[in-house]
């Protein structure tokens, strides 16, 4: 881990226009409002909150699928909310998101192999089909598939796989910053477990830093390093794991940790 | 005697001209204040089963072709449309997962509570009203007598699954069914709505069959559970013998799966493969391509079902209380 | 052949939809092999023969100038499928264009769609008739003119197509990889409106025939001299009552293939993506 960190955003806003037109008032709604946090080298930091709280427009924003209205985001030192699209592009392959729908990520007319050449041949990192080939049967290794499943359509896969797939779509990249917007929450527990496992694992290998958007406090313990709570559009509470699970401060992430449905009582 | 009996249940898919069974040989019994889960992945036939009992499945691909639902001395896989029909929603009533699209949009709440209770209750349309800002109270919707008016999609998610549960107990129905009653909802609003079930279960004395697949929410609510995979109750038992005698390979994978809030774990301990699709033709016990017990005797004998302690039944050829 | 195979699967248990695909069929023959089915040349003049009744050896009779009518059918035929097909390559090209780059960027669909939006004020016909009328009488005028006015429905629904197909996730997902907007347009959104474009088509193909058969019937359409089945109602509309079969089979022509077109076109509209079963309505 170096000191300076990878990603450092101040003060983000990210509004969003409701209401207005012609005759109607303008009103705005503040999904992210003010946020400050950053991440190093190596780290996977998680946003966790509630529906509404903001914390999938984080990643979108960071991500360039939303504007945002004000703030900053300094990755590697750049702003990354100042550039244009054509700035942007080429620090796609640098920054990666994960997204939650198995099902909908995938475009159902492209075959595997189609969904995982494209990104190799924007970023100019294959120079013929062959190549791409080569590092696509490499990284669906990677990721627990069988190379030889390229030439079939995403229907073809249950939701787990197609989890993997996408997996194999942002790690084929090899991207220095990798966005996951509730990556295992629509996946079966003992699936979401395999999966879960499988990202921790790719993180560790390559050492890339992770951005871990999620509700579910049980996954956010499993994989992070670093917990901020948000509520509401802020970071209510940011710290190191242990310390946000085992000594919350703020009233809402002991609210939180309070609801958990748990097990272990039942049983003691 | 047990408020609902189902036993030996067996419900099919017909598709493409073949019959799928989806169900086999369910059997549980619920008594009056008493709070049964059923868990399980998607597929495993859990909510197929909730649908059987509330006779939901008529006029479906899916249908019922074998066993008994005994309900209040009745016979409900017997009885005409007419007569289930009375039944429902009168005495046992049901609840989704998803409040928003199982309250009709246009109409306001209050009617629809309304219609409810006229259906059921021989009620002027003044009585049902005050019932209904009653039940509304009960289910702790602030300002009952002002919310009465409005229309679902000026509530929020947990209000909107109280109102359900309102329409639900409107009529004190024997049974409520509940299918994955909170997994739409946050935490938070999850933990008030399992509350509230769970008051009002202990003032009214209704049996819950509750359907879920969130272990932490079965061992908080219910008293006795069944673990469903690929159609089959692989283990049932007490909640607390359950989770502290846990037997059944599944049932233990299930919960090495989960990651925990209170401690920490390196590396969950997945099951391996996936969960089987309902087309796939699997012999012997169906779990046997994950499971780490398997031998050659589980991929040709199917285990029939064997009691392990006291009220505690499992369907596995090796497993034991304690072996793990 | 899992085209052909999946294109036929939407016909199953429809069989008045397959009626109407065998005499589509027929119609596409007649079009191909017009000059070897007609007996006689469309636009042989044989006075002797005028207005003679349907027998042998003109099948349908001949028209006033002695024409014979069954071969002006057949050629009529070859006119209704180059006119249908014209029209929908003109209608889905603009329009689609029009739709899917109005929902892609936004503030260019503002202006666009208003512009939609005005054309579509006017009733079909309507548009056509002034745009006709502004152009001289030709095949090609009248391929874009009906194009041109089944072009706003067209923009319409792709537009609405487009920007339900714009908030996927897979969309989301491609514009992460980098790719940037031709990619996004053409690679991602476009394969996933075939469907739908095609069911949209056969309802364009249907309505062209009834827009040029009443531009030839009044007298804007088609040059006089081309056999088509409009040009065939509108020239011998006076003798309905001598020689009622010289209306009677174009006319009989037309509605079969308009209902056949219409068939086809819903049993196609009922086998694709529920997702878009709303967006179709018919043009």
């Amino acid at each position: 881990m170096t000191s300076t960190p990878l990603l450092r955003v101040t003060d983000l806003h990210t509004h969003f226009q409701t209401g207005g037109g012609l005759f109607a008032k303008r009103s705005w709604l503040k999904a992210v409002n003010g946020i400050s946090f950053e991440i190093r080298q190596g780290e996977v930091l998680s946003l966790v909150g509630e529906s509404g709280c903001g914390k999938s427009t984080v990643g979108r924003t960071l991500t360039q699928l939303e504007p945002s209205t004000s703030g900053q985001a300094l990755f590697n030192g750049a702003d990354i909310l100042k550039m244009n699209p054509a700035e942007f592009r080429p620090l796609r392959r640098d920054i990666q998101m994960i997204f939650q729908d198995p099902f909908a990520s995938l475009n159902p007319r492209l075959s595997i192999e189609q969904t995982l050449t494209e990104p190799l041949f924007i970023h100019g990192l294959a120079a013929s089909r062959a190549q791409a080939r080569e590092q696509i049967a490499e990284t669906l290794e990677r990721v627990g598939m069988d190379p030889r499943v390229m030439q079939r359509h995403p229907h073809e896969f249950s939701g787990g796989q197609r989890q993997r797939i996408g997996i194999a779509r942002v790690m084929i990249l090899k991207p220095k910053l990798v966005i996951a917007d509730e990556a295992v929450s629509a996946l079966d527990v003992s699936i979401q477990a395999q999966v879960l496992n499988l990202i921790k694992k790719l993180q560790r290998d390559s050492g890339i830093s992770m951005l871990f958007i999620s509700h579910d406090l049980g996954v956010v313990r499993h994989i992070s390093d670093r917990v901020a709570v948000m509520y509401r559009g802020q970071i209510v509470e940011t710290g190191d794991k242990r310390q946000i699970f085992e000594t919350p401060q703020h009233d809402y992430t002991k609210m939180l940790l309070s609801s958990i449905p748990r097990i272990s009582e039942r049983v003691a | 005697m047990a408020l609902l009996e189902v036993s030996n249940l067996e419900i099919a898919v017909a598709t493409g001209g073949q019959l799928l069974p989806v169900v086999r040989g369910v059997s549980f019994e619920v008594k009056a204040n008493e709070t049964f889960g059923i868990v399980g992945e998607s597929g495993c036939g859990k909510s197929l089963t909730s649908l059987a009992i509330m006779g939901l499945l008529e006029g479906s691909q899916v249908r019922i072709t074998g066993g008994s639902i005994h309900f209040d001395g009745r016979e409900l896989t017997a009885l005409s449309a007419e007569d289930r029909r009375a039944i429902m929603g009168a005495q046992m009533a049901m609840i989704f997962q998803e409040p928003m699209t199982s309250l009709n949009p246009v109409y306001r709440i209050g009617d629809q509570i309304v219609e409810t209770l006229r259906q059921h209750r021989d009620m002027s349309r003044r009585q049902a009203r005050d019932r209904a800002v009653e039940l509304l109270d009960l289910v702790r919707i602030p300002e009952p007598g002002r919310r009465i008016d409005s229309f679902p999609h000026q509530m929020s998610g947990g209000q909107r699954q109280r109102v359900m549960i309102a329409m639900a107990m409107a009529c004190d129905p024997k049974l409520l069914i509940a299918d994955e009653p909170t997994t739409a909802l946050d935490v938070t609003v999850q933990k008030e709505v399992l509350d509230l079930m769970a008051d009002l279960q202990s003032r009214m004395g209704t049996a819950i069959v509750l359907i879920s697949h969130d272990l932490g929410v079965i061992a908080e609510t219910c008293d006795k559970v069944a673990v469903m995979y690929r159609g089959k109750i692989a283990e049932s038992a007490a909640t607390g013998e359950l989770f502290s005698n846990m037997c059944h390979p599944y049932t233990r994978g299930l919960l090495n799966s989960i990651p925990v809030v209170d401690r920490d774990v390196e590396w969950l301990e997945a099951i391996p493969g996936r969960v089987p699709t309902i087309d796939e033709v699997l012999s012997g016990c169906a779990f046997h391509p994950r499971c780490a017990m398997a031998e050659a005797r589980c991929e040709s004998e199917d285990p029939d079902k064997r009691d392990v302690a006291t009220g505690h039944t499992i369907r596995c050829h090796f497993a034991e209380v304690g072996s793990a | 052949m899992t085209f052909i195979a999946s294109f036929l699967s939407m016909f199953r248990g429809r069989k008045l939809a397959i009626v109407g695909l065998i005499w589509l069929c027929i119609v596409a023959f007649a079009a191909i092999a017009a000059p070897l089915l007609a007996p006689f040349d469309p636009l042989e003049i044989d006075p002797v023969a005028r207005l003679s009744e349907p027998g042998m050896p003109y099948l349908f009779g001949t028209d006033h100038f002695g024409r014979d009518s069954f071969s002006r059918a057949i050629y009529g035929a070859r006119m209704a499928v180059i006119i249908g097909l014209g029209s929908v390559v003109v209608a889905l090209i603009t329009g689609g264009l029009i739709g899917m780059l109005s929902a892609y960027f936004t503030r260019l669909g503002h202006v666009l769609m208003r512009g939609v939006d005005v054309l579509m004020a006017f009733p079909a016909l309507l548009l056509a008739l002034v745009l006709m009328t502004l152009l001289e009488r030709s095949v090609t005028n009248t391929i874009i003119v009906i194009g041109v006015v089944y072009a706003t429905t067209t923009a319409r629904i792709l537009f609405g197509m487009t920007l339900k197909l714009k908030g996927e996730v897979f969309v989301d997902a491609a514009i992460c990889s980098g790719a940037g907007h031709g990619s996004v347009l053409f690679r991602h959104i476009l394969p996933n409106l075939i469907s739908p474009l095609l069911v949209q088509a056969s309802f364009i193909f249907a309505f062209a025939q009834l827009q040029a058969a009443a531009l030839d019937f009044l007298g804007l359409g088609l040059p006089p001299e081309v056999a088509s089945w409009g040009n065939m109602l509108s020239e011998e509309r006076i003798y309905v009552t001598r020689a009622p079969w010289l209306l009677i089979f174009p006319g009989a022509l037309i509605i079969l293939s308009v209902f056949s077109m219409n068939l086809v076109g819903d049993a196609m509209r009922d086998s694709i993506d529920p997702r878009f079963k709303d967006d179709i309505a018919g043009v």
